[in-house]
C-alpha cells in the first residue's frame, strides 16, 4: 500500500490488502466441488455475522442491453514507479486493475463472494482430502491464438510456488505438494497436497492466481493471457492502455474497445478528473466527498467488505501477556463512534472476529460493547490501573492513523494512556516485533485468514497467537481437522471452536469492517456492490460486466 | 590563476561554474547520506507485501548488498560518463525513466516563466509609475493576497472555476500520456502554467514596483525628466536598467523555485513531470532517481544563480568595472 496515496484525513477505510487477495465462500466447499462425492446442497447455514445483505449501491442502475465500444477510462491511487504487471502478482493496487484486464483464474467469486465455476476450469473436484483434480473448460485460447490446456495451468501453479519466484500467491500454496503437480491428460491436472486443505478452490479463486501460458515472464515480457483485454503499452507510474480481445471465450464480451487505466497520485486530481469528464471511474472515493461527487451528478459505488484494520495486541509481551488487560482494552473500544469518526459512518461493527462473510463466522458469540467500569476493574485486578502504553501505526492504508488516535481518546476514560507512535517506517524491522500496533486485512475465508496470520507458521502474525499453554494452545491442531475435515458441519464446529478460543483470549481489537468506496460517472452500467476485496465490484470483473449506456 | 582572478566578465563565469561544481559534489554527497538514512529500499518498494523470500530476491536483484561507499562511487562513476544508473523501482535507467518528464517539466516552467516575467515586470513598472493612485492601489493588494495563497488552494480554485464546477470549460487533470509532447495537447498546459504564474509573478510585480519607485525617485531620473525627454524614454532607457537589477535575483530564485516546486501543481493536475517522479521516488527510497533529481534540481539551481548574476552585473557598470 502507497503510504503516501492514501492520507491521513482520506477517512475512509477497508482498503483491500494487497497480497493473495480475499478468499472465502459462501457455499460449502464440497458442494461447490462439482462431481465430489454428493452431500445435498442444504442452503440453510447462516453465512455470515452482521449485516452481510447491506451492501448498496447509490445512484446509476445497471440496467439495460449491453452495447459495445468506447474508451473505458480508470483512475486508480495507489501506485507509482514501482508498479508491475504480471499475472499472478502485484505491489500496487494499479497492478491489480491491471491484472484483472488480461489474466483469468480457475475458480471465480460471485458478488456474494460465492464460489462459482465459470472460470477457466469446468471442475475442481476433491479426490481426497490430499488430492484434488482440475478439469479445463474446452476450447479456451491466449490472447494470440494459442489453446489453454493442462501444461498451462501446471505451469502457473508451479510459478506461484516457488518460493526464489517472490509471488504473492506463494504462501497460499503451503499445502501443495508443488513439484509434484502433473498432467493426467490434454485437458485435467492432479494437483497433490502435502497436509489436507479444504481452502484449495477458494486459493485457486483468487486473482493472484492467474493461468499463465507455458514460459510466460513478467512485463518488460509480452503479456498474454486468456482474459478479455490484451495489454498494448503500459508505463509504470502512469498509465497502460488495453485493448479488446476479439477472441475471447465468453461471447459477447467485453463491451469497451480500450481500457485505459492512469496512476493518480492523489484522491483530489481523481476527483476532479472525474468531474471533469476525463476519466470514467475511479478507486477510493473518500467518505467525506461521497455527497460532493454525488451532488456533482456523480454516482458512488458503495460496497460492503470484510476489510478491517486491528489493533494488534501481542500476547506474549507485557502488558498484554495478561488476558485481562486484552479484555480490558476491547471493552474500551466505543464500535459505533469508530465507524463514525473513521469511515464517516461507512462500516458495520465488528466484535473482534474476522472473516464476517464465511459461513463458518460464528455470529452467535455476543456483540461485545463499551464498558469503562468493567474495563477498569480488570486493569485493577492486574495491576495495571492507570496504564501507559506506545502504540504503533503507519500510513500504511485508510484508518490507520485515525483509528490509534480515537482509541487513544476512548481509552482515556478508562484511564490509560496510549502514546502513538506514527511511524513512516513501520513496515521495516520492528513490524511483528510490536506489543502493541496497527495493521490492516482485506477480506478473506476464516481458514485462508488463519493461515495468513494466526498460526506460529503465518507471514504476518501480529498478536503472536496461538499461545504455546492454556488456553487456545490446541488452536492449531483445530485448524488442521478442520483443514482435513471432509464434513461441512464439522468444519464449521471446529471453526466455531477456534473463534471462540480467539474471541476469550486472543490479541486483535477488531472495531468494524469498512466499505469499499468507489466512484463512476454515470454513463457507466453493469457495476453493482460486491463483497469481494477488488475495487469497483472487481473491477468491473476485469472490465467485461461493464459498458457505457 | 591570475586570470581566474582578473579576467573580467569570462573569468567571472569559470570560477563561478567551479564552484557550481563543488556545490554539486557536496549536494551528491549530502542526498546519498540522507537518503541512505531513510532505510532499505527493498522493503519501502515491497512495503507490507515484503516476505523474507521477496524481499530477499529483490535486493540481489537490486545490488544493495555492495558496500555504502561502493555503492556511492559507482553512482558516481556513472554520472561522469552520463549515466545516471537504473531505478530501483521500476528497473529501467533512470535517464529513460526521466526523459519525457523533464521535457514536460521543463516545458511548463517554461511557459509559467515566459509569460509571468514580461508580465510581472510591465504590472510591477506600471504600479511604480502610478504610484498610490487606484491601479497600483489594485494591483498592489491582489499581488499581496495571490502571494498569501498557497499554489495548492490556487490550483483548486482554478479548477473548481474552470473544469469541475462553475465552466467545464477547461480539462481538470492534465496526465500528458506517453505517446504525447505537452505541445499536443496545449489546453492540459493552462490551468497548471496559470497556477505557477500565479505562483511566481506577486513576488515579481511587487520587488519591481519597489525598485522602479526608488529609481523614478533618484536624481539621474529627475535630471533626464528635466532635459524634457519624453517620459517613454525616460522609462525604458533611464529607469528600467537600473530598476531590474535586483528583479534578476528574485525572477532567478522564483524560477529555481519553480523547478523543485512544481511538485504541489504536479499532484493537483495529476501531470507527468519531475515533480511527481520525485514524490514516488523518495516514498520507494529509490536512490538512483532522488540523486538524480537532487542533482538536476541543484544544477538548475547554480545555473539559475550564474544567468541572474551575469545579467545584474552587464545592467550594472559600477559592477561591471569592476570585474
Amino acid at each position: 500500500m502507497n503510504a503516501f496515496g492514501t492520507p491521513g484525513d482520506d477517512a475512509r477505510v477497508g482498503q483491500p490488502d494487497l497480497e493473495n487477495g480475499g478468499v472465502f465462500g459462501r457455499i460449502s466447499r464440497r458442494q461447490f466441488v462439482v462431481g465430489a462425492a454428493g452431500v445435498a446442497a442444504a442452503g440453510g447455514l447462516s453465512a455470515c455475522g452482521g449485516s452481510t445483505d447491506s451492501t448498496s449501491t447509490t445512484g446509476g442502475g445497471s440496467s439495460g442491453t449491453p452495447k459495445p465500444g468506447g474508451d473505458f477510462r480508470l483512475g486508480v491511487t495507489g501506485g507509482g514507479a514501482k508498479d508491475i504487471f504480471d499475472g499472478q502478482n502485484i505491489i500496487t493496487k494499479p497492478d491489480q486493475a491491471r491484472l484483472v484486464s488480461a489474466f483469468e483464474t480457475l475458480l471465480t467469486f460471485d458478488d456474494d463472494y460465492k464460489l462459482t465455476n465459470d472460470g477457466l476450469a469446468e471442475e475442481v473436484t476433491a479426490d481426497s482430502p490430499t488430492q484434488y483434480t482440475i478439469k479445463l473448460r474446452k476450447g479456451i485460447e491466449f490472447q494470440n491464438g494459442k489453446s489453454l490446456t493442462a501444461d498451462d495451468v501446471v505451469y502457473s501453479l508451479q510459478r506461484i510456488g516457488t518460493e526464489a519466484n517472490g509471488l504473492t500467491g506463494f504462501a497460499a500454496t503451503a499445502s501443495m505438494d508443488v513439484g509434484s503437480i502433473k498432467k493426467l491428460d490434454r485437458y485435467t491436472v492432479q494437483v497433490p497436497l502435502k497436509t489436507a486443505d479444504s481452502t484449495i478452490p477458494q486459493t485457486l479463486a483468487s486473482y493472484t492466481f492467474g493461468i499463465v501460458p507455458v514460459g510466460y515472464k513478467a512485463y518488460p515480457s509480452p503479456q498474454i493471457g486468456t482474459g478479455p483485454y490484451k495489454l498494448k503499452s503500459f508505463t509504470p507510474g502512469q498509465e497502460s492502455v488495453s485493448e479488446r480481445n476479439p477472441n475471447y471465450w465468453r461471447s459477447g464480451q467485453p463491451y469497451f474497445d480500450t481500457v485505459t487505466i492512469t496512476d493518480f497520485a492523489d484522491s483530489t486530481a481523481q476527483v476532479n478528473a472525474l468531474l471533469g469528464g476525463q476519466i470514467d471511474a475511479m478507486t477510493d472515493l473518500p467518505a467525506s466527498q461521497v455527497t460532493s461527487v454525488k451532488g456533482n451528478g456523480m454516482n458512488a459505488l458503495i460496497s460492503k467488505t470484510g476489510g478491517w484494520v486491528p489493533l494488534c495486541m501481542a500476547i506474549d509481551m507485557p502488558p498484554f501477556n495478561d488476558n485481562r488487560v486484552r479484555q480490558a482494552m476491547r471493552l474500551i473500544v466505543d464500535r459505533e463512534q469508530m465507524i463514525a469518526q473513521i469511515a464517516s459512518g461507512y462500516g458495520f461493527v465488528a466484535n473482534d472476529l474476522y472473516s464476517p462473510f464465511d459461513e463458518g463466522y460464528d455470529s452467535s458469540l455476543p456483540q461485545r460493547a463499551q464498558d469503562i467500569e468493567q474495563a477498569k476493574s480488570l486493569l485493577s485486578s492486574a495491576g495495571q490501573a492507570g496504564l501507559t502504553v506506545d502504540l504503533h501505526t503507519t500510513n500504511g492504508a485508510a484508518g490507520m492513523v485515525s483509528l490509534a488516535t480515537v482509541f487513544a481518546a476512548q481509552a482515556k476514560d478508562a484511564g490509560v494512556t496510549i502514546n502513538v507512535k506514527n511511524d513512516p517506517n513501520y513496515y521495516g524491522d520492528s513490524y511483528l516485533k510490536l506489543a502493541f500496533s496497527v495493521d490492516f486485512w482485506g477480506t478473506r475465508g476464516y481458514l485462508n485468514q488463519v493461515q495468513q496470520g494466526s498460526l506460529a507458521s503465518s507471514p504476518y502474525n501480529e498478536t503472536h497467537w496461538p499461545p504455546t499453554s492454556g488456553d487456545g494452545s490446541n488452536f492449531a491442531s483445530l485448524y488442521q481437522q478442520a483443514l482435513a475435515a471432509t464434513e461441512d458441519a464439522k468444519r464449521i464446529e471446529l471453526e466455531h471452536e477456534m473463534q471462540k478460543l480467539e474471541y476469550d483470549n486472543g490479541g486483535y481489537i477488531i472495531p468494524f469492517f469498512g466499505d469499499l468506496i468507489d466512484g463512476y460517472s454515470p454513463k457507466v452500467a453493469g457495476l453493482s456492490p460486491s463483497k469481494g476485496t477488488l475495487n469497483l465490484a472487481s473491477f468491473g470483473h476485469g472490465y467485461r460486466t461493464i459498458w457505457f449506456a | 590563476m591570475t586570470w581566474l582572478r582578473h579576467g573580467g566578465i569570462a573569468a567571472f563565469i569559470v570560477r563561478r561554474l567551479l564552484l557550481g561544481v563543488l556545490v554539486l559534489i557536496l549536494v551528491s554527497i549530502l542526498v546519498f547520506a540522507a537518503t541512505q538514512a531513510l532505510g532499505d529500499p527493498a522493503r519501502a518498494i515491497l512495503g507490507r507485501n515484503a516476505t523474507p523470500a521477496s524481499l530477499d530476491a529483490l535486493r540481489t536483484q537490486l545490488h544493495l548488498d555492495q558496500s555504502l561507499l561502493g555503492q556511492y562511487l559507482t553512482w558516481a562513476g556513472g554520472l561522469l560518463h552520463g549515466d545516471l544508473g537504473s531505478s530501483l523501482a521500476a528497473q529501467e535507467p533512470v535517464s529513460k525513466l526521466l526523459g519525457a518528464r523533464l521535457l514536460n517539466s521543463s516545458v511548463l516552467v517554461l511557459i509559467a516563466a515566459v509569460v509571468s516575467i514580461p508580465l510581472s515586470i510591465a504590472l510591477g513598472s506600471w504600479a511604480a509609475l502610478r504610484r498610490e493612485k487606484a491601479f497600483d492601489t489594485v494591483t498592489s493588494n491582489l499581488m499581496l493576497v495571490l502571494a498569501a495563497l498557497p499554489e495548492f488552494v490556487v490550483a483548486v480554485l482554478l479548477v473548481i472555476l474552470f473544469a469541475t464546477t462553475v465552466l467545464h470549460v477547461l480539462p481538470a487533470i492534465s496526465p500528458i500520456s506517453v505517446e504525447q509532447r505537452p505541445w499536443d495537447v496545449p489546453k492540459e498546459l493552462i490551468l497548471p502554467a496559470a497556477t505557477l504564474v500565479i505562483a511566481v509573478a506577486p513576488y515579481v510585480a511587487r520587488i519591481m514596483r519597489a525598485s522602479m519607485v526608488e529609481v523614478l525617485e533618484s536624481d539621474y531620473v529627475e535630471m533626464a525628466r528635466l532635459k524634457g525627454l519624453p517620459e517613454r524614454t525616460v522609462l525604458i532607457r533611464h529607469a528600467l536598467p537600473n530598476a531590474i537589477g535586483p528583479v534578476f535575483q528574485v525572477i532567478a530564485i522564483n524560477l529555481a523555485y519553480l523547478a523543485g516546486g512544481v511538485v504541489v501543481v504536479e499532484y493537483v493536475f495529476n501531470y507527468s513531470g519531475i515533480g511527481s517522479a520525485l514524490q514516488d521516488a523518495v516514498l520507494n527510497h529509490d536512490l538512483p532517481v532522488v540523486q538524480a533529481l537532487a542533482m538536476l534540481i541543484a544544477g538548475v539551481y547554480v545555473l539559475l544563480n550564474l544567468l541572474a548574476d551575469v545579467a545584474t552585473i552587464l545592467v550594472t557598470p559600477r559592477l561591471r568595472t569592476r570585474l
